[in-house]
């Protein structure tokens, strides 16, 4: 009977056994061996060459751009970010009416595929597309080429739409947040004479730590893995200006197939990541959402 | 104040939404693009000098008589019992979005007139013969194109000709196209050009599979953690959770060396595998089969019940809503995923759509309204779900971030 229990167990488990042991155990493993080697996708042979990948990384022009416009990426779109889905989540709670539609209006965008997205706001910046025309209506100057094909515009035209495309995920986000917030201490407040700034300082913005935490970690982990928008809208161009790591890791491992320097830049990424996760951890202990 | 709030949510609304909007509506655009529209395309006016209008346009046994008026230049000939007139270049055009064609036209006497046109490999077909009545004055006469009456290469146009017989003068100018707006034509390019109808089937049967095998394997797993006392089923929970963290870019290279090893890479299994059993599957469905009465389980297990008849037949059925949740999640995610299909495929006919997408705005010439009428095919299926699953789709999102 034990033993026949056991093998139930087992047997229920395996789906996901066999899946964690092939795509992710095996993997993370596989690929710290890899990172410390010089395998190429192309040839079997393989050579050790210990810390040879992760001191290249470093001493890597392109991975150092990679590495710098990643992290601008982050540090300017995720606060802009959580700053705007903030104020829509508590205009959006402030008891108005078809509060329903505007949100799922503002969430459409973070349900369409990016590729999808990054072909909209291709025609949206070309040269002679909607943005320029808007401004030359506007009596502005424009550039006479696409702004993603410049230096100076490319990334921060992405790091416009990308606001725009994850606004809507953020506010609703910050909607169940707000909600939570029990009614009595805004009436309590309101007895007491507060004004509404002071509620929203003193109630609702400490309330909503616990979600702003969460906010920001989980698009900073993204924001660190932005791809698509990059490999459809420009391919890391003009001059590596929008190279970022996984466009890198990408471009290393599966166009110049230098696999192991690949997967060194995987975990150079991957370190990154755990470490914004333990701070949200450290910071979220004891706090529940 | 609140008028205040209104305008600013109604604001970011517009922001919202106006780009998706575009999309549709440049889609649907024949030629150039949502702001600049070519409803109607000119395509001779006969104002250039005669050098470059030789290169343009060619007569047809006649010469090319060009003759001024009040600063308006136009071609003249003598109509003949034989049909003669004049055949304008177009390269090699597709004449598929031409909903009519647009000339104006004098003559002195009754003539016949003919349009046709001659495609790459010459071969010329006429599709109106129409009597015009003598009239002095300048008129504009508009001939219907039905391009699915014609039998010639409508793809790869290179003349049009307009030709007429009979006698005295005829004069003819500003020949144009006007084009149909709106126009589904550009869906059915992209469709005919790339294998866009491919890549759905491709996009649908990853996606239906992944949601198939997640809804099924996940909650088998989900079973086990909610219902089942085991040693290390904690610690087992736990690292399920912690491989949520793990970014797919850690694990693509060795997936990618694993899939080409055993000769998987550019098979439909080498996108569905990965994605059958996810750890938000297993945590969700792990949360609804607990809160689920046990005494569901020890009666039917009493009645004689097994493990996997107690699973299918009762906790399954029961676990319906978050069955959906997990479901639409899944096919969102998987329809919408570049990464994965982008390096385990090689070929052309295994791309997912959003490869396709991807790469068709890379290697080929497109214009804005093809390139917007391919996205909206890549894009249609998820507003479609997300407008009518768009409640479940949110609870799905607040169920993943209050794991975390």
């Amino acid at each position: 009977m034990k033993s026949k229990e056991r093998m139930v167990i087992i047997l229920f488990l395996l789906p996901w056994i066999i899946s964690f042991g092939l795509f992710t155990f095996y993997p993370l493993f596989f690929s710290i061996l890899v990172s410390f080697t010089n395998y190429t996708g192309l040839k079997p042979s393989l050579e050790f060459v210990s810390m040879n990948n992760y001191t290249r990384a470093f001493s890597d022009k392109v991975f150092l751009t990679a590495l710098k416009n990643t992290f601008l990426f982050v540090i300017i779109t995720v606060p802009i970010t959580t700053v705007i889905s903030l104020f829509l989540g508590i205009l959006l709670t402030s008891g108005i009416r078809f509060k329903r539609i505007f949100q799922a209006g503002y969430f459409l965008p973070s349900v369409i595929s990016m590729v999808v997205i990054s072909m909209v706001w291709l025609y949206i910046y070309s040269a002679t597309g909607p943005l320029n025309l808007f401004l030359t209506k506007l009596g502005f100057s424009v550039p006479t080429q696409s702004w993603l094909a410049s230096t100076k515009t490319a990334l921060g035209s992405i790091m416009v739409m990308d606001i725009w495309s994850a606004l809507g995920y953020y506010t609703v986000l910050y909607v169940a947040g707000l909600q939570s917030i029990p009614t009595e201490l805004y009436e309590a407040a309101k007895i007491d004479g507060a004004t509404k700034w002071q509620t929203i300082r003193r109630i609702t913005l400490p309330l909503l730590k616990p979600t702003t935490l969460f906010v920001i970690s989980i698009n900073s982990i993204r924001s660190f893995q932005i791809f698509t928008e990059i490999f459809t809208l420009t391919g890391g161009g003009p001059a590596n200006s929008t190279q970022t790591i996984v466009h890198y890791l990408y471009d290393v491992s599966f166009r110049k197939f230098e696999m192991g320097y690949g997967s060194a830049v995987a975990y150079i990424l991957f370190l990154i990541i755990m470490i914004i996760t333990l701070i949200q951890r450290k910071l979220l202990k004891g706090e529940k959402l | 104040m609140k008028i205040f709030v209104y305008s600013i949510l109604t604001v970011f609304l517009f922001i919202s939404l106006f780009p998706t909007f575009m999309m549709f509506i440049t889609s649907f655009v024949p030629e150039g693009d949502l702001f600049n529209r070519t409803l109607v395309k000119t395509v001779t006016d006969f104002e250039v000098p005669r050098t470059v209008l030789l290169n343009r346009v060619r007569p047809l046994n006649t010469n090319l008589n060009l003759l001024k008026e009040e600063n308006n230049t136009f071609f003249r000939l003598e109509a003949k019992v034989d049909f003669s007139g004049i055949a304008p270049s177009l390269g090699s055009s597709d004449i598929n979005r031409i909903k009519y064609i647009r000339f104006r036209i004098r003559n002195q006497d009754p003539i016949i007139f003919r349009i046709g046109f001659k495609d790459i490999r010459e071969r010329i077909e006429y599709f109106t013969e129409r009597i015009l009545e003598t009239d002095a004055d300048w008129k504009t006469i508009d001939v219907k194109l039905d391009v699915r009456k014609l039998s010639i290469d409508v793809l790869h146009i290179s003349q049009l000709r307009i030709e007429v017989s009979g006698q005295g003068y005829v004069d003819i100018d500003d020949i144009a196209f006007i084009n149909k707006y709106p126009t589904l034509y550009n869906f059915l390019k992209v469709l005919r050009d790339d294998y866009f109808g491919r890549y759905l089937l491709n996009s649908t049967i990853v996606s239906v599979s992944s949601v198939l095998g997640n809804l099924f394997f996940c909650s088998m797993v989900a079973y086990v953690f909610a219902r089942k006392q085991f040693r290390f089923k904690e610690l087992l929970f736990s690292i399920v959770l912690s491989t949520m963290m793990i970014p797919p870019q850690v694990t693509i290279i060795p997936t990618f060396i694993l899939m080409r090893k055993i000769g998987l890479i550019d098979t439909y299994w080498a996108l569905i595998l990965p994605n059958l059993v996810t750890p938000f599957g297993i945590f969700l469905m792990r949360q609804y089969i607990e809160q689920l009465p046990v005494e569901l389980d020890n009666a039917a297990y009493v009645d004689g019940a097994n493990n996997f008849q107690i699973f299918w037949y009762i906790l399954l059925p029961l676990s319906k809503p978050a069955l959906a949740v997990l479901g639409i999640n899944t096919f969102v995610l998987t329809w919408n995923d570049l990464f994965y299909p982008l390096i385990l495929t090689t070929s052309r006919q295994m791309r997912t759509i959003q490869v396709g997408l991807a790469l068709y705005q890379k290697l080929n010439v497109f214009t804005w309204p093809t390139l917007m009428a391919a996205s909206t095919i890549a894009g249609i299926p998820i507003i479609i779900v997300f407008l009518i699953f768009e409640k479940k789709i949110i609870s799905g999102i607040l169920e993943g971030a209050i794991k975390s």
